[in-house]
């Protein structure tokens, strides 16, 4: 652990920052995907000696420090998520529906509230089940198909329009998330 | 300038800093090392502090504060609060936003005023011994203080003009004073059994890299309860001579309490303790009444038993969360003055399988790792060697109030800090424009028995039907363990931030204008230094 320059720091964050969305837990870590957890915690210990808000903590820039502490905080996500069995699984579950973060929802799909709860229509909830499933096979024509129907009965739910354009737009990405939903740099 | 370490105590305090790449504390004016945590108002507009206080808790107990740790960051009407508030001789009131304040024969102190003053004296005895300015500080806190305990800890730096560079977890810090884990991958369990707090926490250090895995504790127990057992026996002893309960009067219950303390400090070295106090109370008719005494160190174990009990309890807790069993501890560390208590030795071997490792002063050991940190802190630049990282966890579940009377956790217990958790709610009634969001703290699903810590409004909501209102909450916690609530119309898409307004804080304003007066009331009385 050398300890980055605040040239290399930036230059860091330039390059990540505008694609934490788009990186796996895995990635950021940099990790290949099913390493376990001793490997993951090497990874982790390593990139938290160069970037722990600690190590950077005279650093002027704010923005460049409030983007740092953004990365840092997912890289702990990760490392907390790779490293906890259950929540593992859960990612998992969550990458291979294109997700790239664990997020409460998923990791509480066990719980007693099911996401169409929140739909009043039965037959909104009911397509939108259907949807959900397709959306769990990467059928995303049949999940799009679902999710239209289900807007019919109950057009001013978010929860439909969220879920059918994250069908939308793993339809539209040839080979998405359907391909390799998670690859190591 | 000079940055320094500085273990704010319950009972004592003490101030560490890093020069020539060695720890040096320092000393009170008396040349002992802990700085006793009481300030005095008295009523003829003097204060004291520290070492000079201490005798004023018998001779003005009502204008005297000390455990004020116990108070800091709390709301008057909170549990922590209300116990307190039965044991402590000075007054307390409820002040704005639920705020705990101290009635001082001028004016009213909120709590972090009087800790921010105490403060204030440690920079000087600090400033004086080091002949150098004191800008910045890292506070050490109890693990288990949560966040609005944390920013009252700040807030008190703050009115003493001090930056506070990090809020630092005491047990981490005694890790790293240890300096552990070089070149090998070692668990390490932190048993804190301080003035007022227990803590016990278990770390993983690797290469510098100081993990926390778990994290517990009681705030509500520590070397006073020891006192305070001790207080009971001796009490027991005068009411069975003298006829008279002096835990009834409050002067001869503070005198019996600082004797309780020496007879502890005593019986830590030897197996049984005698003495002769006198003028405890006073008879019916005017006479000073005695107290002879004599207690075997049996007689205070059996006293303490359940208190030391509690402690080993919390161990296995701790180490359950951390599915870890206690023989796969490689180290425990004693920090904490009530680590000095042979029982407490002995029932932590017994536990743990090993004798823990006490080479290092239990009481300077927080601060020494508090003065390592600050130095690390205030030289954190470009292309330094390695240096320890600190890797924290939320002490406890953190989650807002959903209808039902549920509670919704968003951030984990024990997770690593820095953290940033958003979930999506919803309005709960038709044309709803307005959100009113509470934050609480611990791992109930029922709210109310959270620890409720503040709370936000949302307004301007489109009025919509129940249920088609998305609201974003997103929860950060920072290194220093600080929470910051974010609520969202995800709607609009427009963030609309509010401040969680917090239980029992003191307002930005207040603390600017706490800062500004002890600034004033204090008027640039270091002593000037001349050049070498």
């Amino acid at each position: 652990m050398a300890g980055m320059s605040t040239e290399q720091l930036a230059a860091f964050v330039r390059q990540i920052f505008p694609r934490l969305d788009q990186l796996s837990y895995y990635d950021l870590l940099g990790v290949p995907s099913g390493s376990d957890q001793a490997t993951v915690r090497t990874a982790f210990y390593r990139l938290a000696g160069d970037l722990h808000p600690d190590r950077y903590h005279t650093l002027a820039d704010h923005d460049l420090k409030e983007q740092l502490e953004m990365i840092y905080s997912r890289v702990c996500e990760g490392y907390r998520v790779l490293t906890t069995p259950e929540k593992r699984a859960a990612y998992e579950r969550a990458l291979n529906q294109g997700k790239k973060r664990l997020t409460a929802t998923d990791r509480e799909s066990h719980a007693p509230q099911n996401p169409e709860d929140s739909l009043r229509h039965p037959e909104a909830k009911k397509f939108f089940r259907m949807g959900m499933i397709c959306l769990g096979r990467k059928d995303w024509k049949g999940a799009i198909m679902n999710f239209n129907f289900a807007r019919t009965f109950e057009p001013t739910a978010t929860l439909i329009a969220q879920k059918l354009a994250e069908a939308q737009a793993a339809l539209g990405k040839p080979g998405g998330a359907g391909g390799t939903p998670h690859k190591t740099p | 300038m000079a940055v320094v370490g500085i273990d704010l105590g319950t009972t004592n305090s003490v101030v560490a800093t890093v020069r020539g790449g060695q720890v040096v504390v320092v000393p009170t004016s008396q040349g002992g090392y802990l700085h006793p945590s009481v300030v005095s108002f008295s009523p003829d507009g003097l204060r004291y502090f520290s070492v000079d206080a201490v005798a004023r808790r018998i001779l003005d107990p009502k204008n005297t504060v000390y455990s004020a740790k116990r108070l800091i960051g709390l709301p008057f009407r909170s549990d922590e609060v209300q116990k307190a508030l039965v044991r402590l001789p000075y007054e307390l009131r409820e002040g704005n936003n639920e705020q705990a304040v101290f009635i001082g024969p001028d004016r009213t102190y909120t709590i972090p005023e009087v800790s921010g003053l105490l403060l204030g004296y440690l920079r000087q005895c600090a400033e004086m011994f080091l002949s150098d300015a004191v800008s910045a500080a890292v506070i050490t806190v109890p693990a288990t203080f949560n966040d609005s305990q944390r920013r009252a800890t700040v807030d008190a730096g703050r009115i003493a003009g001090v930056d506070v560079l990090r809020v630092l977890n005491e047990p981490t810090a005694a890790a790293l004073a240890y300096g552990l884990g070089q070149n090998m991958s070692q668990r390490i369990a932190v048993y804190d059994f301080g003035g007022g707090t227990f803590d016990i926490t278990i770390l993983r250090v690797e290469n510098d890299v100081f993990e926390v895995l778990a994290t517990g504790g009681d705030t509500f127990l520590g070397g006073d309860d020891l006192d305070s057992s001790l207080l009971n026996i001796l009490a027991e002893l005068f009411n069975a001579e003298h006829g008279i309960d002096p835990r009834n009067d409050q002067a001869a219950r503070s005198r019996l309490l600082i004797a309780a303390e020496q007879v502890k400090r005593h019986l830590s070295d030897f197996p049984e303790a005698r003495g002769d106090l006198k003028n405890i109370a006073v008879g019916s008719s005017g006479e000073p009444l005695a107290l002879r005494f004599h207690i075997a160190r049996s007689v205070f174990e059996t006293a303490i038993r359940g208190l030391v009990g509690r402690t080993i309890q919390a161990c296995q807790d701790v180490l359950a969360s951390a599915q870890l069993l206690p023989s796969q501890i490689d180290e425990v560390i004693m920090v904490g003055g009530t680590t000095r208590v042979p029982m407490v030795r002995a029932e932590v071997e017994r536990y743990f399988g090993r004798p823990p490792r006490t080479d290092l002063n239990p009481d300077e050991v927080v601060a020494w790792g508090a003065a390592i940190q600050a130095e690390n802190l205030a030289n954190a630049g470009e292309s330094l060697p390695s240096r320890a990282v600190l890797l924290d966890v939320t002490p406890r579940a953190l989650g807002i109030a959903v209808t039902g009377g549920f509670a919704e956790r968003i951030i984990d217990r024990n997770v690593p800090v820095p953290v940033e958790q958003t979930r999506i709610f919803s309005t709960s009634s038709n044309g709803q424009t307005s959100v009113r969001i509470q934050v609480c703290q611990g791992e109930s699903r029922r709210f109310e028995e959270n620890v409720p810590l503040g709370e936000l409004e949302l307004t301007g909501l489109q009025p919509a039907r129940r249920g088609d209102v998305s609201i974003e909450v997103t929860f950060k916690v920072d290194t220093n363990g600080i929470l910051r609530v974010r609520a969202r119309d995800g709607a609009t898409g427009a963030a609309r931030e509010a401040a969680v307004n917090v239980r029992g804080a003191m307002s930005e304003s207040e603390v600017a204008e706490a800062a500004e007066r002890q600034k004033y009331e204090e008027p640039s009385d270091l002593p000037e230094i001349p050049e070498a």
